[in-house]
């Protein structure tokens, strides 16, 4: 195994038995829970639909923009700070930087492993949305959903959603490992989602915003889905390497 | 045959004044090095900067002969280090603990079960560390440094916090180390226990390096001492320091005299000749407390690192 394998091996280990698994899970139920209930309560006129499709559409894409807008930016945030917190709290940091392994594999590492948890989150999300489907179609047949999901559009925005979020998920490792603090880490995420709550929401300026990302592959027509892709990815890459750079520099007091 | 650690004009400064300068350290294979300084004086700068945890300002450590720096780190695969306290999982067994860096280290699962066996924790590996006890903590910590089988073990403090019977089970396992081979650089600010295990020392003061050397050439370096207690301390201590004596004060009425002129009798005549009454007089010999207190208070003494 290359010290990369083997420093993700040894993430994945230190992961047994904490919160930061456990939130894979609970995250994305929590938001098919809450849509699944908005929608079991809510007073729907039934009404018929030629395209079984369609309702199926406005329920992923509204689990999806619940999702993007408001809990993956605090699941990303809670999942960094955590990952971090494991080498922060008896600084362990000096015990594995003092091993004869190349310091840049512990940074990769963790970012590797935020991304992994990101993308299980979203894979958990896209399995739950057919289980609050079909929930509903229990609950409230009203609502119109037949059938399965539109698997190829569902699983494609889910995708960009996905790319999307690279930048946050760079800069929220970044600033995870720099600061010791685990509140300094929530804090900055906290506060940048609040304002990606107004920020997302502005047509001039979502788009730029690194906690709106995400969110805004989904607003309009997507207009501004390929650059949020794009500029995930590629700001992800620049911020996780300008991240590395820094932790080369740093020193282990 | 090279040293387990040499160091160069190793100097790394802090803003205060505070790190080392210019450190030429020999530490010889085999040996147990006991790294001696007063708090403050450097002792962990130096650890950190042996494990490439700090950079250098100047200088160049070599760990058996092969050079240590940010873009050479291999030496640091004959190395174990137990810097400070325990960097461990507390909510991960000891034995999972020790699969995190048995993996990070890509050696044999095989070798947990021994290193377990060998720091007394084998029956309590399958237990959370959160349930540890300290002395348990140290021992893993112990543990996990042992793990890639190093060569040389570099210890910071290793009986921080440890009960006697910890400290005795400690310096037991530090002497099977070194029977086996194996390089112990340990530093401490508990001198009687180093007194006890090393055959090296090396004194840190403000930075720099005061005396390395066999324990045995310290204690040979510096002289007995005249421990005396008197009516008038500040007067007694005027009259030796006039006659050329090397003084310094004890608590209240006791003086801490340096043998290196005249006799225990001669101070006493000196000092009963001039009507200080001397109620108590008794030569003490050096334990390497006081060779230590000795070498950090006294600058004649220093010189020979």
């Amino acid at each position: 195994m290359t010290p990369l394998a083997r420093a993700i091996t040894a993430e994945c280990l230190k992961l047994r038995g904490t919160l930061a698994l456990w939130m894979c899970l609970i995250a994305p139920a929590t938001v098919v829970g809450l849509y699944v209930l908005q929608v079991s309560f809510s007073k729907i006129n039934p009404k018929t639909v030629a395209d079984p499709a369609e309702p199926w559409s406005f329920f992923t894409q509204s689990i999806l923009a619940l999702w993007c807008f408001l809990m993956l930016p605090l699941f990303v945030t809670l999942q960094s700070a955590l990952l971090a917190g494991l080498e922060h709290g008896d600084n362990q940091w000096k015990h594995l930087l003092a091993l004869p392994l190349p310091r840049r594999v512990h940074y990769l590492a963790k970012a590797l492993l935020v991304a992994g948890m990101i993308l299980a989150g979203f894979v958990v999300l896209l399995l739950l949305i057919p289980v609050g489907g079909g929930l509903l179609m229990l609950l409230k047949p009203a609502f119109g959903l037949r059938g399965i999901p539109p698997w190829a559009e569902l699983v494609t925005t889910a995708a960009k959603c996905l790319a999307a979020s690279g930048l946050i998920a760079a800069l929220q490792t970044w600033i995870a490992i720099r600061w010791r603090s685990f509140t300094v880490a929530v804090a900055v995420g906290m506060s940048a989602t609040v304002i990606g709550f107004l920020v997302g929401q502005s047509e001039r300026f979502g788009h730029w915003y690194p906690w709106s990302m995400p969110v805004q592959v989904l607003a309009g027509e997507g207009q501004h889905a390929s650059f949020v892709v794009v500029a995930g990815l590629l700001g992800g890459l620049a911020v996780t390497a300008l991240g590395l750079a820094d932790f080369l520099r740093r020193e282990v007091g | 045959m090279h040293p387990a650690i040499r160091t160069r004009g190793l100097t790394r400064q802090f803003p205060g004044g505070f790190g080392i300068s210019g450190l030429d350290l020999n530490v010889p294979q085999g040996s147990i090095y006991g790294f001696l300084g007063p708090n403050g004086a450097g002792k962990s700068t130096t650890i950190r900067l042996l494990l490439d945890l700090l950079r250098p300002d100047h200088g160049a450590i070599e760990l058996f002969g092969r050079p240590l720096d940010r873009s050479h780190r291999e030496a640091l695969a004959l190395v174990g280090a137990l810097v400070e306290s325990p960097s461990l999982y507390a909510h991960l067994s000891g034995r999972q603990n020790l699969e995190i860096t048995r993996c990070l280290l890509d050696v044999p699962r095989a070798r947990i079960d021994p290193v377990l066996r060998r720091v007394g924790l084998l029956e309590s590996a399958d237990r959370r560390v959160r349930e540890y006890s300290l002395g348990m903590r140290q021992r893993l910590a112990i543990a996990l440094a042992l793990l890639g089988q190093p060569r040389l073990l570099i210890l910071d403090e290793p009986s921080n916090g440890l009960d006697p019977a910890g400290i005795l089970d400690m310096r037991t396992l530090l002497r099977q180390l070194a029977d086996e081979g194996i390089t112990v650089f340990v530093s401490s600010h508990l001198l009687s226990e180093i007194e006890q295990i090393a055959s090296h020392v090396g004194v840190l003061h403000a930075g720099r390096l005061c005396f390395e050397g066999r324990l045995t050439e310290l204690r040979g370096r510096v002289q007995a001492r005249l421990l005396v207690r008197c009516d008038d301390a500040r007067r007694a201590t005027e009259l030796l320091l006039a006659a050329g004596e090397i003084v310094a004060r004890g608590d209240a009425d006791t003086l801490v005299i340096s043998l290196a002129h005249r006799s225990e009798a001669e101070i006493n005549r000196l000092l009963v000749g001039h009507g200080v009454a001397v109620h108590h007089l008794a030569r003490e010999l050096a334990s390497l407390e006081t060779l230590f207190f000795d070498l950090t208070a006294d600058p004649s003494l220093r010189g020979t690192a």
